[in-house]
């Protein structure tokens, strides 16, 4: 059988955004809300 | 890292910047909702056992999350408005990765990332090697077997997609290619935590070896996690060691390819590089950096921690949310056969390499 015939379709949904410089700045801003205790204590 | 959907078409971006963040709530809220359910299950079985004495299976909340995703995805339609939130989940992985980067100092990252780097090093040579080789023995088209090669020995679907726009494959090729890569990477999620507890490895040497073998970083994660969370953060470290080469080999292959004259030149290589190249591995050390000095006291640490914790809930949602099981078994069997194959014996050398540096997987 044809590797080429009856495959479904498998389609990309990116990100309308940067995801990358997003986690970087959102990661930054929280350690430094935590570093200046607006944010403390977080439990898991 | 993983930045495809199965499935999922690409969503008409909303005219407005408001607008656009509306659209990702209903998708975002959804992954929080299944990753804190995780968490609610796991907590519930705890009291269910101890209070009441009913035996209830232990399960992980990182498995709820994925089974729960895994069940609405494949059982359930997920209503449209959802879909743009849910590709998120690439957000939340990565952040929460940037925030693992508290969790070692510079000195671990210089030590166990190079070390990493050698063990990857290898890694590539051979799963290069073998896929290619399979790719021949089993007859798949050349273009994707350099998928399937790229996809096993760096980062899984990342470095498929990054591949893509260098190498032109066909639609086809590149959608046979994620299909196999994320069929492998479900499979590792039930296999590589039995091996390990059957293995009686320590949590670094675990963690070490799921991020050398597990192709996707959002798999490699959870994997990882699966065993405990050292394990996991051990995974992320030589995962992201891994995923620091997918300009290296995306470039050889997209040189490979316009050297038979079916893919574009590719002109100012160093900028290729610095395109490839996972920029939030910068957050991951800088954060690593800022520990390394004394920024942060160390329950300031244990807080930046947890959060990384909270924040990768929502992405292990999406790894089931994004798997449905009927589009995967519907590739053909060639590529999947070569993909087995190969990430059986990718998982094999891999392992032979940790029990080698780690003496029989005790922790370091």
């Amino acid at each position: 059988m044809s590797l080429r015939t009856q495959r479904p379709t498998i389609t990309t949904s990116k990100l309308a955004f940067n995801a990358d410089a997003a986690a970087i700045l959102i990661a930054l801003a929280l350690a430094a809300l935590v570093r200046f205790n607006v944010i403390h204590h977080i439990t898991w | 890292m993983s930045t495809a959907t199965i499935s999922l078409p690409p969503t008409s971006a909303p005219a407005s910047l408001p607008r656009r963040i509306l659209a990702l709530l209903p998708g975002t809220l959804l992954l929080f909702a299944i990753g804190i359910a995780g968490k609610s299950l796991e907590a519930l079985a705890v009291w269910l056992r101890s209070a009441h004495r009913i035996p209830f299976p232990h399960i992980e909340y990182v498995l709820w999350a994925i089974i729960l995703g895994l069940i609405l995805s494949n059982f359930l339609t997920i209503p449209e408005i959802f879909r743009p939130g849910i590709a998120t989940y690439e957000l939340w992985l990565k952040l929460g990765i940037v925030l693992v980067g508290a969790k070692f100092v510079l000195r671990d990252v210089l030590h166990i990332g190079g070390m990493s780097l050698v063990l990857v090093f290898i890694e590539l040579a051979l799963s290069l090697t073998v896929m290619t080789l399979l790719g021949r023995i089993f007859k798949l088209p050349p273009k994707l077997t350099s998928l399937l090669a790229i996809g096993s020995s760096i980062c899984g679907v990342t470095a498929i997609m990054a591949a893509q726009g260098a190498i032109d494959p066909d639609e086809e090729d590149t959608s046979t290619a994620i299909a196999a890569i994320l069929t492998l990477g479900a499979l590792a999620l039930f296999t590589f935590p039995a091996i390990g507890h059957l293995l009686h490895m320590g949590q670094q040497s675990y963690g070490i070896w799921t991020g050398l073998a597990v192709d996707n970083t959002a798999e490699a994660t959870v994997t990882g996690t699966l065993y405990g969370e050292r394990a996991g953060q051990f995974a992320v470290l030589a995962k992201t060691a891994r995923s620091a080469f997918i300009g290296f080999v995306v470039l050889g292959y997209a040189i490979y390819w316009a050297s038979q004259g079916q893919a574009a030149r590719v002109e100012r290589k160093a900028l290729f590089l610095w395109q490839k190249f996972p920029k939030f591995i910068l957050g991951f050390v800088a954060i690593s950096v800022l520990a390394t000095l004394g920024f942060f006291t160390p329950p300031q640490l244990k807080s930046l921690g947890n959060l990384s914790q909270w924040v990768f809930l929502p992405a292990f949602a999406g790894v089931g949310l994004r798997t449905r099981l009927r589009d995967l078994v519907g590739q053909g069997w060639r590529p999947i056969t070569v993909g087995v194959l190969g990430e059986a014996f990718i998982a094999l050398i891999t392992l032979a390499m940790v029990f080698f540096v780690y003496r029989h997987g005790g922790a370091q």
